[in-house]
C-alpha cells in the first residue's frame, strides 16, 4: 500500500514536473516568438525610417545640384550679357532671369535657416527681376546705360562668389556629407547645414543694390505712406471717436500700439451681444485703419442693398467722401464691399477701402482703409481721348460688352494710369480690359475666376 | 464575428465605389451640358483645326460652327464608329483628342491657396484671437511678395524650417471656419501687421536672431516683426 502510494506520488510528481517543463517551454517559445516579432518589426521600421531618410536626402541633394546648375548657368549668361549687345544681349538677359529664378526656387527648398538664407534668396530673386526689366528695355529699342552695365558687373561678381561657395560645398557632399543629419543640429536659430554652407565662402558675398521698378525690387515692398494727414491725436481722443461710432459697446480695451509703416493705437471692442472687434486707429489724424472680427453665422437680418448703404455710410463717416462701391462679393454669410473714391468721374482704384458686413447681425465686422491712406493724394487727372467704341473695337466680336468706365488703374510696380475699363463676358467667363485713355494701348486684363469661396480677379 | 467582419469589409469596399459612381455620373451630365454649347469660338477653332489637319474639313478656320464644320464632324464620326449627329459631345471630343472648356456657367474651382493658407493659420495660431490669425495669414502673403522668400503661397508655407507647425505635421490638421475666415480676409488684403515678415511667441522662441528684428505689433501671444 505504502509502495503504491509512493509510486502514485512519484507519478504525480513527474506529471507536475512535465507540466512545469511544458509551461516553461511554451513561455520560452512565446518569448522567443515575440522577441523575433519585435526584432523583425523593429528592423522593418528601422529600415523603413532609413528608406524615408534616404528618400529625403536624395530630394535635398537633387535641390542642391539643381541650385548649383542654375547658378553655373546664371554666371555664364551674365558674363555673356556683359560682353554682348542688341538682340543677343536681350536673349542672354532673359535666360539669366530664368536661371536666377530657378536658383531661388531650389535654394528655398533646402533646409536652411531663414536668417542664413534670405540674403542669397533676395540676391537671386532680384537678379531675376532686374535682368527681365533690362531685357524689356532692350526690346523697346533702348540700350543699357553705363550705370546699368556697372551694376551687371557687380552682380556677376556676386554670382561668381556664390558659385565658388556652392562648388566647394559640392565637394563636401561628394564625400558623403548628410544634409539631413546636419540640418537637424540646431544652435540658436541656425542649423549646422546653414552654417556649413555659408562658412565655406572664401570671400564674403557682396549684395549689390539693383535700382529698378520691377519684380522683387525694394521699391515695391518699401511703400511710403502718402495719404495720412492731420494732427497727432491722443488715446482719449480716439476713445471718444470710437464711442461715437459704436454706440452699443459694453467694453473697450486698449491692446497696445503698432509701430510700423503706420503708427496706431489698438483696441478690442466688445458689444452687448458679446461680439468682439479689433480696431487700429492712426496716431496721425485719428483715422480708423483696420477693423477685424468674425461676426456670426445665421439667417440674414438685412438685405444686400441695406448692407451696401451701411458700408458707404461708414466709409463716409471715416472721411471717404464720394465713395462708390466698385466690387462686392458674398462669402459664407459675410458681404465684402470695395469702395473707391471718385475724382472728375474717374474711379480711383489705388485708394480702395474694403468693408466687410456680417449679414446675420447686420453689422460691420471688417474694415480696411490702409490702401486709401497709403496712396490717396491730390492728383491731376483727366479722362483720355479714347472713346468707348474705339476701346470695344479692340476686342474680339464674340465678347458681350457689359459696361465701360473711367478708372485710375494701379499697374505693375507703382505706376498709375488713367484707363477705360471695359467689362465683358467672353465664352469662358467674365473679363475686365484696361485700355490706356490716351494711347488706346491695352495695359491690363483681369479675368474673374469663380471659386468655392467667392470670386477671384486675376 | 467573421461574417460581420466580411460584411463590414464589403461595405467599406463598396462605399467608396458607389461614391465614385455618383461622381462619374455628375461629371457625365456636366459634360453633356458642355457638349451642347460646344460651338463657342475657341472650341470651334480647336475642332476645325483638328479636322482640317486630318483632311475631314476643307473650309477656313474661322471659329464658326456652320454647316460645313457640322458636315465635317459627321464625316469624322462616321469614319470613327461614333454616333453620327454632327455634335461634338464627350465621346467625339475624346476621339479628336480635345478638351472642351466648361463655358461661363462652369462649376466652381476650389481655391487651393485659401485651403493651404487656412491650414497654416489653424496649425500656427488656432488659439489666438481672430486678428492674430489674420495677421499670421498676412505674414505668409507678405513673404510671397518679398524678394527674400519663395514667390508662391505653397513655397512660403513649405519652406523648410520656416514654420514649426509645418515641421511637426500640424499643418495636416483640418482647419475650422475661423481659420478659413482669417485666411480669406488676408487674401482680400487685410494686414493688421502692415507688412511684417516674421512672428514669434516670446515665451517659447529659441532663436536669438529673431529678437533682433524690429517689432511692429503684439497681437495675442505673437510678436510681429519686420
Amino acid at each position: 500500500m505504502e509502495g503504491r502510494k509512493t509510486q502514485f506520488l512519484k507519478k504525480e510528481d513527474k506529471k507536475r514536473k512535465n507540466r512545469v517543463i511544458t509551461a516553461l517551454a511554451v513561455s520560452a517559445g512565446v518569448l522567443a516568438l515575440s522577441t523575433t516579432v519585435l526584432a523583425i518589426s523593429y528592423g522593418v521600421s528601422e529600415s523603413q525610417a532609413q528608406g524615408y531618410k534616404t528618400e529625403l536626402e536624395n530630394v535635398y541633394n537633387d535641390n542642391f545640384y539643381n541650385l548649383l546648375e542654375s547658378v553655373n548657368n546664371l554666371e555664364t549668361k551674365l558674363a555673356k550679357t556683359i560682353h554682348s549687345s542688341g538682340t543677343y544681349q536681350r536673349k542672354t538677359l532673359l535666360e539669366a532671369s530664368k536661371n536666377a529664378s530657378e536658383a531661388g526656387i531650389s535654394l528655398s527648398a533646402l533646409p536652411l535657416s531663414q536668417n542664413d538664407v534670405q540674403d542669397t534668396v533676395k540676391l537671386v530673386n532680384q537678379i531675376s527681376g532686374y535682368t527681365s526689366i533690362l531685357a524689356e528695355k532692350l526690346a523697346q529699342g533702348e540700350s543699357l546705360t553705363g550705370e546699368e552695365k556697372s551694376t551687371l558687373v557687380n552682380v556677376h561678381q556676386s554670382v561668381l562668389d556664390l558659385q565658388n561657395q556652392l562648388n566647394e560645398f559640392a565637394r563636401k557632399l561628394n564625400k558623403g556629407y548628410s544634409i539631413i543629419d546636419s540640418s537637424m543640429n540646431v544652435d540658436s536659430g541656425s542649423n549646422e547645414f546653414s552654417t556649413n554652407l555659408t562658412s565655406l565662402k572664401s570671400t564674403e558675398i557682396e549684395y549689390p543694390t539693383m535700382i529698378y521698378d520691377g519684380p522683387f525690387s525694394d521699391s515695391v515692398v518699401n511703400v511710403t505712406v502718402k495719404g495720412l494727414k492731420g494732427k497727432a491725436v491722443g488715446q482719449e481722443d480716439v476713445l471718444a471717436k470710437i464711442e461715437k461710432l459704436f454706440p452699443n459697446l459694453v467694453r473697450t480695451d486698449f491692446e497696445g500700439e503698432t509701430n510700423g509703416r503706420f503708427e496706431t493705437y489698438n483696441f478690442r471692442l466688445t458689444n452687448s451681444d458679446d461680439e468682439m472687434l479689433y480696431l487700429q486707429v492712426s496716431k496721425i489724424g485719428g483715422h480708423i485703419l483696420t477693423i477685424s472680427g468674425t461676426g456670426e453665422e445665421g439667417d440674414a437680418s438685412i438685405d444686400e442693398s441695406e448692407a451696401k448703404d451701411l458700408a458707404l455710410r461708414f466709409a463716409k463717416e471715416n472721411g471717404i467722401q464720394d465713395g462708390q462701391v466698385v466690387w462686392s462679393d458674398s462669402i459664407k454669410g459675410d458681404v465684402y464691399f470695395n469702395i473707391a473714391p471718385i475724382q472728375n468721374g474717374i474711379i480711383l482704384y489705388p485708394d480702395l477701402v474694403k468693408v466687410k458686413i456680417n449679414m446675420a447681425t447686420g453689422t460691420i465686422v471688417g474694415y480696411d482703409a490702409t490702401s486709401y491712406f497709403t496712396n490717396h493724394t491730390n492728383r491731376v487727372l483727366t479722362k483720355g481721348s479714347l472713346t468707348k467704341s474705339q476701346a470695344v473695337g479692340y476686342l474680339h466680336s464674340t465678347f458681350e460688352i457689359i459696361n465701360s468706365r473711367w478708372v485710375l488703374s494701379p499697374l505693375d510696380y507703382n505706376r498709375e494710369v488713367v484707363c477705360m475699363e471695359v467689362e465683358a463676358n467672353g465664352e469662358d467667363g467674365k473679363y475686365y480690359f484696361f485700355f490706356n485713355g490716351e494711347t488706346g494701348e491695352l495695359e491690363n486684363v483681369q479675368k474673374v475666376i469663380e471659386t468655392d469661396n467667392g470670386n477671384l480677379i486675376m | 464575428m467573421k461574417k460581420k467582419l466580411i460584411s463590414l469589409l464589403a461595405l467599406s469596399i463598396l462605399a467608396p465605389s458607389s461614391l465614385v459612381g455618383v461622381a462619374v455620373a455628375n461629371d457625365l451630365s456636366h459634360q453633356e451640358v458642355v457638349a451642347e454649347a460646344a460651338t463657342t469660338y475657341s472650341e470651334s477653332v480647336k475642332i476645325q483645326t483638328k479636322l482640317k489637319r486630318w483632311g475631314y474639313y476643307t473650309g477656313a478656320i474661322d471659329g464658326i460652327y456652320g454647316p460645313k464644320t457640322k458636315e465635317a464632324v459627321r464625316y469624322f464620326q462616321r469614319k470613327n464608329g461614333l454616333a453620327v449627329d454632327g455634335i461634338v459631345g464627350p465621346k467625339t471630343a475624346a476621339a479628336m483628342g480635345i478638351t472642351l472648356s466648361s463655358g461661363s456657367s462652369s462649376s466652381k474651382v476650389s481655391s487651393s491657396d485659401l485651403n493651404l493658407l487656412a491650414r497654416c493659420v489653424y496649425a500656427e495660431a488656432r488659439g489666438e484671437p481672430y486678428t492674430g490669425q489674420v495677421a499670421v495669414a498676412a505674414v505668409v502673403l507678405n513673404r510671397v511678395k518679398n524678394s527674400a522668400f519663395p514667390n508662391t503661397i505653397s513655397g512660403v508655407i513649405y519652406q523648410p524650417w520656416a514654420f514649426t507647425a509645418v515641421n511637426d505635421g500640424q499643418i495636416n490638421l483640418s482647419p475650422n471656419s475661423t481659420a478659413y475666415k482669417a485666411a480669406q480676409d488676408a487674401l482680400n488684403g487685410w494686414d493688421p501687421t502692415y507688412g511684417c515678415l516674421y512672428y514669434y511667441n516670446p515665451a517659447t522662441a529659441t532663436s536669438s536672431w529673431i529678437w533682433s528684428r524690429q517689432t511692429v505689433v503684439t497681437i495675442g501671444k505673437h510678436v510681429f516683426a519686420l
